[in-house]
């Protein structure tokens, strides 16, 4: 018999660095232990494992890097993620993966890129954002609309600052409960879409967020003019093997962690799903 | 190819040398009164050579297991892992065509595609498949020759028998089982034509009366979502969540994986799930994409009827009729093929 890989078994991952995000969102960045590194590409995730917890999908949170260093975001929700939170710097933990297709990378060339992230969907993005920010003579014009709960929720503030900095691109900020210092705008992301500079037409949207978030959004820049082939989301469902058996995240045929998870909104319209 | 044809007798010597030569002889037995269940009879002897019926639970629950141990965890805290490998040689006897042709379909999801399911795999690949093919229907609600399944297995057997007057009719199905021929020559001998029409007259006597499922029209009814949404609320009011179909199908294949320790080791186990339980796609955080229950139903009828038939050609509804006899809401996937297909 052929050897296969258990594709099951999780490599040794340590946690060299620990930052709070947020009172429930801290960033892990990860380098494997044992073997070379993970290489992967914006957009695909991983399955992060904590022997007694199980294992759950975290989608990359930072571009891939020379040294093989990853980062992921993650919120204190569940049981395997409040075990996550305790650990310290040096811990070690299981990763297998990567898994999932990217974002449309090959169609991006030249394109402006519009970002619609929503309290945690940042993470996500952030992977592609990092990417296309490094790259950006490749790209057109870049603008992120992100929204959080309140002005304390916003991720990886600074590096949010300076990509609003860089040349031809905006950052659009809007919090739904604002604190007294808060002088940006208030309410849901849609509120921003009047401030976008980039052409509906010919612009690539990629959206993560919670699902109301991304079906209103979804709705609205369609209604602006953007194409559904150019709409992509990155889709969260639960998933158990990351790798197409489990039938967990399982859609009309399609399975969220291999077929997905990003999607083009024309896929999603014919899967019959909004977010 | 050619036939052969082996008598009760040499059959039971072929059983014997069989046995030598496997870890787990996997066959159909009398357990709790009068239920047939497969079981390793290797040690007592008790497989039944000829039966009618089908046994409860399909083959399906010794490749993928109820519960089954994917690794284990050596060290909690420092994530270390022990690969564990199930090398077992099991020899399945008495498998009937329907569920032969579920595990032609769990061999292409599990070993096909992008990513090979190991621990599948193994066990798959170190089985010997020997068929029973079906001279009566096995029970009232089966209707495995509508959907194409039985009463012969055409393929995915290793050796397939047919129970005859005087014996049993063989075919080879594959190399392993050319293998078991070539070992155990004297046990069988030629088929006489006289066997053949034997067979051919039992063949009419089963499919006499029915009709197959145009199981491909059926797809694209429902991909068409032309099946009335009145027949689904009936069936989501009428379901309790008991699982019972989605444990007794044999290409069920939805599982949900969990670790369990003692103090620092343990190890992390996969064990069976299914689509029709209300928190199966819930995620951390309490949402989940599909919260009316009859879409969970919706969801299991749609797998199998409308998108198998569309990646494998044919639907992974084998017609074993298990889910049919276990339903306490008395709901039958063959009652909603003919409504669906008449309805539309």
């Amino acid at each position: 018999m052929a050897k296969t890989r258990n594709e099951y078994l999780p490599e040794k991952a340590v946690i060299e660095r620990i930052i709070e995000e947020s009172a429930d969102t801290k960033t892990f960045t990860l380098r494997l232990v044992d073997k070379g590194k993970l290489s992967y590409k914006p957009g695909q995730f991983l399955m992060l494992s904590l022997p007694g917890y199980g294992e759950a999908p975290f989608t990359f949170a930072s571009a891939p890097r020379k040294d093989g260093r990853f980062e992921i975001s993650v919120r204190r929700v569940g049981s395997l993620t409040e075990a996550l939170h305790k650990l310290k710097e040096k811990d070690v933990v299981g990763v297998r993966g990567p898994y999932g297709n990217w974002f449309a990378l090959e169609k991006l060339k030249k394109k402006d890129i519009l970002f619609i992230a929503g309290g945690c969907g940042i993470a996500p993005l952030r992977s592609l954002i990092q990417y296309v920010l490094k790259n950006k003579k490749n790209y057109g014009m870049v603008e992120v609309i992100y929204g959080c709960r309140a002005p304390k929720d916003i991720f990886y503030k600074d590096e949010v600052k300076a990509w609003g900095q860089s040349k031809n691109s905006a950052v659009h900020l809007t919090v739904d409960e604002p604190d007294a210092a808060w002088a940006g705008a208030c309410g849901v992301v849609c509120v921003l879409l009047p401030k976008i500079k980039v052409n509906p037409k010919t612009t690539m949207v990629f959206l993560c967020g919670p699902s109301v978030m991304v079906k209103f959004a979804i709705r609205d820049i369609v209604k602006l003019g953007f194409k559904e082939q150019n709409i992509y989301a990155s889709l969260e469902r639960y998933m158990k093997c990351g790798i197409g058996k489990c039938g967990h995240c399982y859609v009309k045929g399609k399975y969220v962690c291999t077929d997905g998870p990003n999607f083009s909104y024309a896929e999603m319209k014919k899967l019959g799903i909004e977010s | 190819m050619e036939k052969l044809f082996i008598t009760k007798e040499n059959l039971k010597v072929l059983i014997a040398s069989l046995k030598k030569d496997c870890a787990e002889f996997i066959a159909p037995r009398y357990e709790h009164l009068d239920d047939i269940v497969l079981g390793d009879t290797k040690a007592d002897g008790r497989e039944l050579l000829n039966y009618e019926g089908n046994s409860v639970i399909s083959p399906r629950a010794f490749l993928l297991p109820q519960t089954e141990e994917l690794f284990e965890i050596k060290s909690a805290k420092n994530s270390e892992f022990i690969a564990v490998e199930d090398k077992k040689k099991r020899i399945f006897y008495g498998v009937r065509p329907c569920d032969i042709k579920a595990l032609k379909l769990m061999e292409e999801f599990f070993i096909g595609g992008e990513f090979e399911d190991k621990p599948y795999k193994e066990k798959f690949r170190n089985s010997v498949f020997i068929t029973l093919s079906c001279i009566k229907k096995c029970s009232p609600e089966s209707f495995c020759f509508e959907m194409g399944s039985g009463p012969f297995a055409k393929e995915g057997f290793d050796l397939q028998l047919t129970p005859l007057n005087r014996g049993f009719l063989v075919e080879i199905g594959s190399k392993k089982g050319s293998q078991v021929i070539r070992k155990h020559k004297k046990l069988f001998s030629k088929a006489k034509p006289e066997d053949e029409k034997e067979v051919r007259t039992l063949s009419l006597n089963f499919t006499k009366g029915k009709k197959r499922i145009n199981y491909k029209r059926l797809a694209r009814i429902m991909r068409e979502n032309k099946v009335q949404e009145s027949i689904w609320d009936d069936i989501g009011q009428r379901c309790v969540v008991c699982s019972g179909c989605v444990t007794l199908c044999p290409t069920c294949s939805c599982f949900s994986i969990q670790d369990r320790l003692s103090g620092a080791q343990g190890s992390r186990f996969r064990y069976c799930d299914g689509c029709v339980y209300a928190g199966f796609t819930r995620m951390a955080g309490g949402s989940t994409p599909f919260p009316e229950h009859k879409d969970h139903i919706r969801r299991f009828f749609e797998h199998k009827l409308n998108i198998d038939t569309q990646r494998y050609g044919v639907s992974s509804c084998v017609g074993c009729g298990r889910c049919i006899q276990t339903c306490p809401g008395n709901i039958s996937i063959r009652k909603f093929i003919e409504q669906a297909v008449d309805g539309s």
